[in-house]
């Protein structure tokens, strides 16, 4: 099914599944569901290189397909902020719950309680720092994955993000479609007002999927829509303009 | 087939009492078949996949009297055999294919604005499905799926057409919340 999308089936496996296709309502059902995986596979940036290659260059051909990336990508960006919206254990209740459990006696537990209870309150006056944490890796550290291409300074289709806490980073990883450089360079913008430049930025690899991560704090962020230019450095020192990101910071 | 044939009234009623001797059967067989080519000669990189279709259909509707006399069988497979045909007098007249213009960022707006609008009119259950099925950071889409699958107590094929059904209602809803914008 995927060779067939990609257009990599050679000519006699193509006649075969197309025959089957006028034929067979399961087929049909599932080329379908298969060009449904593809685009999500395409815009969550799982695809390999050579994928990406043969996604662009055969399957996206009709103005339908590209309708229908367009919608990934919109669902894509919805999703992503709002998963940030979901309940997150802040690290300090369970480490307080397990011990508690095992081996405190009932006045101990009380103290504990009490002591948590502060906690929580506490939590509830930081409940935005706490849903900020979704992203964090083990440091202070907050990781927002940004595919390109998305609206520009046009910011309620770009991808929210949630106001980092002081004192947290916040790594932003680039999506890349074709890793052609061996340096990168990224320019933080809010309202054309250049922030952050940072370059000699390597590229990473995240699962079949390659970023550049561009690391800013979280000072420097508020409410508001920022924009983060992406260039490859060429061997002379010259960039080359690669893409655009896109996000909003909300409170 | 003579340039000047146009499928009349008449023409296309022959073609759909040929199909099927019930009327209703008759018109799904007619939308399953031009579905199927469509993905066919999307599948063969045209970029003009519905006027290839519905070309193969004009085609066969046109010699409707000779092949009801001869063809004896699964009728899509005749569509699929003229289709052949056309595709190849397609590769021979193919022009330059033109570059689709990107989105304007005010249309890009408005689709956000209507995807917010009609995932908020999907039941609470849908919207959670989809979240789940997009949303767990750090997984493949399989890996998201298999695990999303296990928690549902269903199979990945039937998580899948689940899901698919959902952003199938929600691209409807979209284009009818943009069509009313405009």
């Amino acid at each position: 099914m995927r060779s067939y999308l990609l257009g990599t089936l050679d000519r006699d496996q193509k006649t075969q599944f197309e025959e089957r296709l006028i034929i067979d309502p399961s087929a049909y059902e599932d080329l379908l569901l298969g060009e449904e995986d593809l685009i999500d596979e395409y815009v969550a940036g799982e695809l390999s290189a050579l994928e990406r290659d043969q996604f662009e260059s055969h399957f996206l051909i009709t103005a339908e397909r590209q309708k229908n990336l367009r919608f990934g990508k919109l669902l894509q960006n919805y999703v992503n902020s709002h998963i940030e919206e979901s309940p997150v254990p802040v690290p300090a209740f369970s480490f307080l719950q397990q011990p508690a459990r095992r081996w405190v006696s009932v006045g101990l537990l009380a103290t504990i309680l009490g002591a948590a209870g502060i906690i929580i309150i506490r939590g509830f006056v930081n409940r935005r720092e706490a849903a900020s944490v979704v992203q964090q890796s083990s440091s202070r550290v907050m990781t927002v994955t940004l595919a390109p291409g998305s609206a520009g300074t046009h910011g309620s289709t770009a991808q929210r993000v949630n106001l980092p806490p002081h004192g947290v980073e916040v790594k932003l990883e680039l999506q890349l479609a074709n890793p052609t450089f061996r340096n990168y360079k990224s320019e933080l913008f809010r309202e054309n007002t250049s922030l952050k430049i940072s370059d000699a930025l390597r590229i990473e690899a995240k699962g079949e999927q390659r970023v550049v991560p561009f690391t800013v704090t979280g000072e420097m962020l508020s409410p508001g829509d920022y924009q983060v230019k992406l260039s490859g450095v060429l061997d002379s020192g010259a960039d080359e303009f690669i893409d655009n990101y896109s996000f909003r910071v909300i409170e | 087939m003579n340039k000047n044939w146009s499928l009349s009234q008449e023409a296309f009623d022959a073609l759909l009492d040929w199909l099927d001797s019930d009327r209703e059967l008759a018109g799904i067989k007619y939308e399953q078949i031009r579905s199927r080519l469509i993905k066919i000669f999307t599948g063969r990189g045209c970029i003009d996949p519905e006027e290839l279709a519905d070309e193969t259909i004009n085609r066969v509707t046109s010699k409707l009297t000779d092949i009801q006399q001869e063809f004896t069988g699964d009728r899509a497979r005749y569509f699929f055999g003229v289709a052949n045909k056309v595709h190849l007098e397609y590769l021979r007249r193919k022009t330059p294919q033109p570059q689709s213009a990107p989105a304007d960022s005010a249309r890009i707006e408005l689709e956000y604005h209507c995807l917010e609008r009609c995932i908020a009119r999907l039941s609470e259950e849908d919207r959670a499905l989809l979240l789940k099925d997009y949303g767990a950071k750090g997984r493949t889409q399989s890996e998201r799926r298999k695990v999303l699958a296990d928690e549902l107590g269903i199979s990945l094929n039937a998580l899948r057409i689940r899901v698919y059904r959902i952003r199938t209602a929600l691209k409807e809803c979209i284009e009818k919340c943009i069509q009313d914008s405009l």
